[in-house]
């Protein structure tokens, strides 16, 4: 069994139904938004259902909701309201494996200069960090998996902490469950880099001039753990410089701090999360290529005895691409590295290791367009760890993505 | 939904009729000095509004208010006479890409012509299209450059860029001349039409198509066909 049965059942008719649609040419998907109140209101979906292997050993491609993100099933639904020209209100609901959907965005947009590009937005707000969180994953992430940065789990969590170095080395490969003697005692999963599962909730200036747009946010969270109410130590701080040197180029570097851990952790002071990004973008002719870095450090309340280490960090870089071979089909890649800094554990004499295990991925494959708005994706994924219980693992996977 | 899944119905009947437009065996052969002309107007009874943008929620800010959409229809004749198919030398038929708009969004041609798609935004475009009249790619270009396809089979080609989804227009490729894009006022002329009896079909993506009988006579003049289409 792939995926639960009713995700099963569901999936069934969803394909029968895109299958019957495509074919008959009378009767195609619709390919563009509802459109409501004079058109101000407009109206739009996806349905994304990604199938793949069973991965319940290594957890490489769990998400921070525990689920696998090489198989699920994404509903989405998004409205934006524009009822004047400077005020609008975007939203989105998702649901992941046909659970209860969440509110994913929902904010208020304000221009308040008709002639500037200067807007306010408040609520549950895009990411102003990095490139990759605000790419809208049916239609502009080239491969079927997520970047390690927004996605794998790395052992650390926001309500529990280790005590000392060796509990941190305990835990290497164990972001899906991890537990620590600080905090809940209960088992659960770690924070990634960035989450590209969640948004965080607050306010966020940009200001776009020529060539360089500007943005900035104060929000709840932080970017491993974007929060709808504040449970941390204060509010996080995250900006943005990004610049268009030249039609097809895209260069941004990415800045953020914030409180991490929550509150009923014991903490004299609010220990931050810090995090450098930078990413590029250029595209020509069938050719779009990325590439992105990630670098984030987390302090805790107490330096980690035996070698008093007060901040872990990790850096994630990858790069990734597409071509266009035909106007219906596609090849992609996405090559991965995730790497932390070491420190060393109590047992004498031993070499200092990576705080968590570092991985890597490589994912490649194809996609195919049935219709503009309809793509087909199959891809093949390899990953690569030298902890936990298993090492390295292979997961084929296909996904049909349609949205209007 | 409804209304699209009936466009794309109508659109996969015109592209049979437009496919047909060779098969005027019973036209009569060309007599110059008796040809005649078919005019009218074309009315949308309800013209549909411009569509929304798709909600982005990961946009930064409000997006660029487009250029509205200039939904002409096309008026034809099917079938054709036999004269309609001789070749003639014209002006190469351009689709530019401004303000994020295709101008023209509708364009008529006759199977044989290559049309250029020039970009005149300072963003890149891709323009492409998934139809099965014609399919391309012409992938990501900059302002100033431009980029061409020739269009060989008749049929309707629907256009579209791959990095702006608002971006859409129509290509109608015919296999004969017989055909008119109506102007600001909606009218349309084809002219030079030899005797015999027609049908003339009215086209516009936002409604059902619509056909008249039209006779003309062997002494020519002319007729006057207007259309009200309906929304679909």
């Amino acid at each position: 069994m792939l995926i639960p049965a009713h995700a099963r059942r569901l999936l069934l008719v969803l394909l029968c139904w895109a299958a019957t649609a495509a074919r008959a040419s009378a009767q195609p998907l619709p390919e563009g938004p509802i459109r409501a109140l004079d058109g101000r209101m407009a109206v739009s979906g996806e349905v994304i259902a990604t199938l793949g292997s069973r991965d319940d050993e290594a957890w490489f491609n769990y998400t921070d909701y525990e689920h696998n993100a090489l198989r699920m099933m994404r509903l989405g639904l998004s409205a934006s309201w524009r009822p004047s020209d400077w005020l609008g209100f975007v939203g989105e609901i998702r649901s992941e494996d046909l659970e209860q959907p969440a509110a994913y965005a929902a904010y208020v947009r304000v221009r308040p200069w008709r002639n500037h590009a200067f807007d306010i937005q408040a609520g549950r707000i895009p990411p102003t960090f990095g490139a990759f969180g605000r790419h809208a994953y049916g239609t502009d992430n080239p491969v079927i998996g997520y970047p390690l940065a927004y996605q794998y789990l790395t052992s650390l969590r926001t309500d529990a902490i280790p005590a000392t170095a060796d509990d941190l080395l305990v835990m290497r490969a164990r972001g899906w469950k991890s537990s620590f003697p600080v905090g809940s005692q209960t088992p659960g999963p770690g924070v990634p880099l960035v989450t590209a599962f969640q948004w965080d909730t607050g306010v966020q200036v940009r200001w776009k001039q020529g060539p360089v747009e500007l943005t900035g946010a104060v929000t709840n969270g932080t970017l491993s753990n974007p929060k709808l109410r504040d449970d941390n130590g204060g509010k996080q701080f995250a900006a943005r410089v990004a610049l268009t040197p030249g039609v097809g180029w895209i260069v941004g570097v990415s800045g953020a701090r914030g409180p991490w851990l929550a509150r009923e952790i014991p903490q004299t002071f609010a220990p931050l999360q810090r995090a450098l990004g930078a990413d590029v973008e250029y595209s020509r002719d069938h050719w779009i290529v990325r590439g992105e870095a990630v670098w984030s450090r987390w302090s805790f309340p107490e330096p980690l005895p035996p070698a008093n280490v007060g901040t872990v960090g990790a850096l994630a870089a990858w790069g990734e691409g597409r071509y266009r071979i035909t106007p219906r089909v596609y090849l992609a890649g996405r090559a991965d590295r995730l790497t932390f800094t070491r420190l060393r554990g109590s047992v004498p004499r031993t070499r200092a290791l990576p705080w968590d295990a570092p991985v890597t991925r490589v994912e490649g494959g194809f996609g195919v367009y049935l219709q503009r708005n309809f793509v087909l994706r199959a891809m093949a994924q390899g990953n690569w760890r030298p902890a936990g219980r298993v090492h390295d693992r292979t997961f084929l996977s296909a996904q049909f993505a349609y949205w209007f | 939904m409804r209304i699209r899944g009936t466009t794309t119905l109508s659109i996969a009947v015109m592209t049979v009729l437009l496919c047909r437009g060779g098969g005027a065996d019973s036209a009569p052969s060309v007599s110059p000095a008796a040809n005649g002309t078919i005019r009218g107007r074309v009315e949308l009874r309800q013209p549909p509004s411009d569509p929304p943008p798709r909600p982005s929620v990961t946009d930064l800010g409000m997006s660029t208010p487009h250029a509205p959409i200039d939904r002409r229809s096309v008026v034809y004749l099917d079938p054709a006479p036999r004269a309609a198919f001789d070749t003639r030398e014209e002006p190469r038929p351009r689709m530019d890409q401004r303000n994020e708009t295709f101008f023209p969004h509708v364009l008529a041609i006759v199977a044989g012509t290559t049309v250029d798609f020039p970009n005149s935004d300072q963003t890149y475009h891709n323009v492409f299209s998934l139809s099965k009249t014609r399919s391309f790619d012409l992938g990501r270009y900059a302002a100033g450059r431009y980029k061409s396809v020739r269009f060989d089979r008749p049929g309707i080609v629907r256009v579209f860029c791959d990095i702006h989804s608002h971006m859409s227009a129509f290509i109608l490729v015919f296999s004969h001349r017989y055909f008119s894009v109506v102007d600001d006022e909606g009218r349309y002329r084809l002219e030079n039409v030899p005797p015999g009896t027609y049908t003339v079909v009215a086209w516009n993506e936002s409604a059902p198509l619509e056909s008249r009988k039209v006779v003309i006579a062997e002494a020519g003049g002319d007729v006057e066909i207007n259309f009200a289409l309906g929304r679909r």
